[in-house]
């Protein structure tokens, strides 16, 4: 009769045991996950911050040009100052969707200000020829790329964390302890159309 | 389960009817899949390559690209960069230039895994587009304004008047320039170096299986000959040959390249011409 109860309770033991170790180990996947999709943030955010910090750069030398067009220049500030707006911290990936689409919205923005002024810059020949400008323009170009693969990269592991909270056995905990899905970056039709800056520079020589 | 129980056990047609509608339906679904990655397969990103310099258009003359790809390869055993050159006749993708190029950049995985130095100079003939994309270890020494330069400055005038090979050939020693200071290499391209450690284990490989085979023939042969004397024997023999084919590389030629596991971000510039 003991040795009955004793099995079962041996049994009762090691089930506890593979009981805890999944626990521990759906939660250790978590915590490496949702760091993942923080760091990844972190790049989404350097890529957009490296964006901005060139507008008042580009804004600087394009206003030099004799009668540039004033509203795209306006356009463009105005914009970057509206991201200003939409404070996320760059080192926790946002939890609201919401806010999320805000942010995009306030980054599409700039991206469609800034498109609409290099595309109204093609008329300036004198502006073109500008070293200074022609070096902005490959580093927006550069940037506007970083941004769509950072978005990209996050969206990849932002999947995979919201694969895992969502499935077996993660989903039994990932409640109790506070994994939320995470929100994505929305493939909306501005976003699309608007990091790919992409002009053929080369075609019309400035020569 | 339900199924399996409603099905009659004694009905004789019952079952290839079941059957042909089982071997209609993995058809279908074979179908499906094929349509699908027929589908998926708009954009082809060819496999890592085994050299630096890659034309698969053909339209570099044999001896430039040779040097350019011994220069390449040089180039990786003194500094451990690795810049690819790939030529396309046309672009396999229906996507942008960057997106296409950032998919085969990590397909490909240029650049030592520690320092991401890596960069490919992407052609686009039919296009006549081009890009350079960075990996991250290179962004410093190749930013996109020196991309960008390369690509309208040094290589878009040869590829205007029509001149490949003096085009790629400026174009790679542009980025060879840029580069050259950035780190250290180990003199010997990582392909080299993984070849020689890959040779003394599967010569190990080699030699343990050797000595398997001859205890096995030998083993063989015992029990045979104990079992049935004549018959066994000339068949037994066969055990000895040892395994053809498995030694390759045996010449050594040196060179090759062999993705170090680098990473880009998009960074780089694209042109046209």
């Amino acid at each position: 009769m003991l040795k009955i109860i004793l099995s079962i309770l041996g049994v009762i033991c090691v089930a506890a045991a593979f009981l805890v170790m999944s626990v521990i180990g759906s939660y250790n996947g978590l915590v490496g996950l949702s760091q993942g999709v923080d760091a990844k943030w972190a790049q989404v955010q350097t890529v957009y911050q490296r964006r901005a910090d060139l507008i008042p750069n580009l804004v600087a030398t394009v206003s030099g040009a004799a009668n540039f067009e004033k509203s795209t220049l306006t356009n463009v500030t105005e914009a970057r100052a509206s991201v200003g707006r939409v404070q996320l911290d760059p080192n926790k990936a946002p939890s609201d969707a919401a806010q999320l689409a805000q942010y995009q919205a306030a980054q599409g923005q700039i991206s469609s200000a800034l498109s609409r002024l290099l595309v109204v810059s093609e008329n300036y020949p004198d502006l073109k020829s500008n070293t200074n400008f022609r070096d902005l323009q490959a580093q927006i170009e550069g940037t506007e790329n970083r941004i769509s693969v950072a978005r990209q990269d996050f969206n990849n592991v932002v999947q995979t964390y919201n694969t895992k909270v969502k499935t077996f056995p993660a989903v039994l905990i990932a409640g109790l302890m506070g994994f939320a899905p995470k929100p994505y970056f929305q493939a909306d039709a501005g976003s699309q159309a608007a990091p790919k800056v992409n002009f053929d520079f080369g075609k019309t020589p400035a020569n | 389960m339900a199924m399996r129980g409603e099905r009659p056990l004694g009905t004789s047609d019952a079952v290839p009817l079941r059957k042909k509608h089982w071997l209609v339906r993995v058809l279908a679904a074979l179908l499906v899949v094929l349509f699908a990655s027929c589908v998926i397969g708009a954009e082809v990103i060819p496999p890592a390559p085994k050299e630096f310099f890659n034309d698969y258009a053909k339209a570099i003359s044999p001896q430039a690209a040779r040097k350019l790809n011994d220069a390449l390869t040089q180039f990786e055993r003194e500094t451990s960069n690795q810049i690819l050159v790939a030529i396309f006749q046309k672009m396999p993708s229906d996507t942008s230039v960057e997106d296409y190029c950032q998919n085969v950049f990590r397909a490909w995985n240029p650049g030592q895994k520690d320092k991401n130095n890596g960069a490919i100079l992407f052609v686009f003939l039919q296009d006549r587009k081009m890009r350079i994309q960075t990996g991250y270890g290179l962004e410093g020494a190749l930013p996109d304004i020196t991309c960008k330069r390369i690509i309208q400055d040094e290589i878009a005038p040869y590829f205007k008047k029509g001149l490949l090979d003096a085009g790629i050939a400026t174009g790679v020693q542009a980025m060879i320039a840029a580069t050259k200071g950035e780190y250290k290499g180990t003199g010997k391209t990582r392909n080299e170096t993984k070849r020689e450690k890959g040779t003394d284990f599967s010569s190990m490989i080699f030699i343990l299986l050797f000595a398997f085979f001859v205890l096995l023939g030998r083993m063989r042969r015992a029990a045979g000959t104990s079992f049935d004397s004549s018959g066994r024997r000339s068949w037994n023999q066969g055990w000895y040959i040892p395994p053809g084919g498995g030694f390759s590389g045996g010449g050594f030629s040196g060179g090759g390249f062999s993705g170090g596991g680098g990473d880009s971000g998009g960074g780089g510039a694209s042109g046209s011409w």
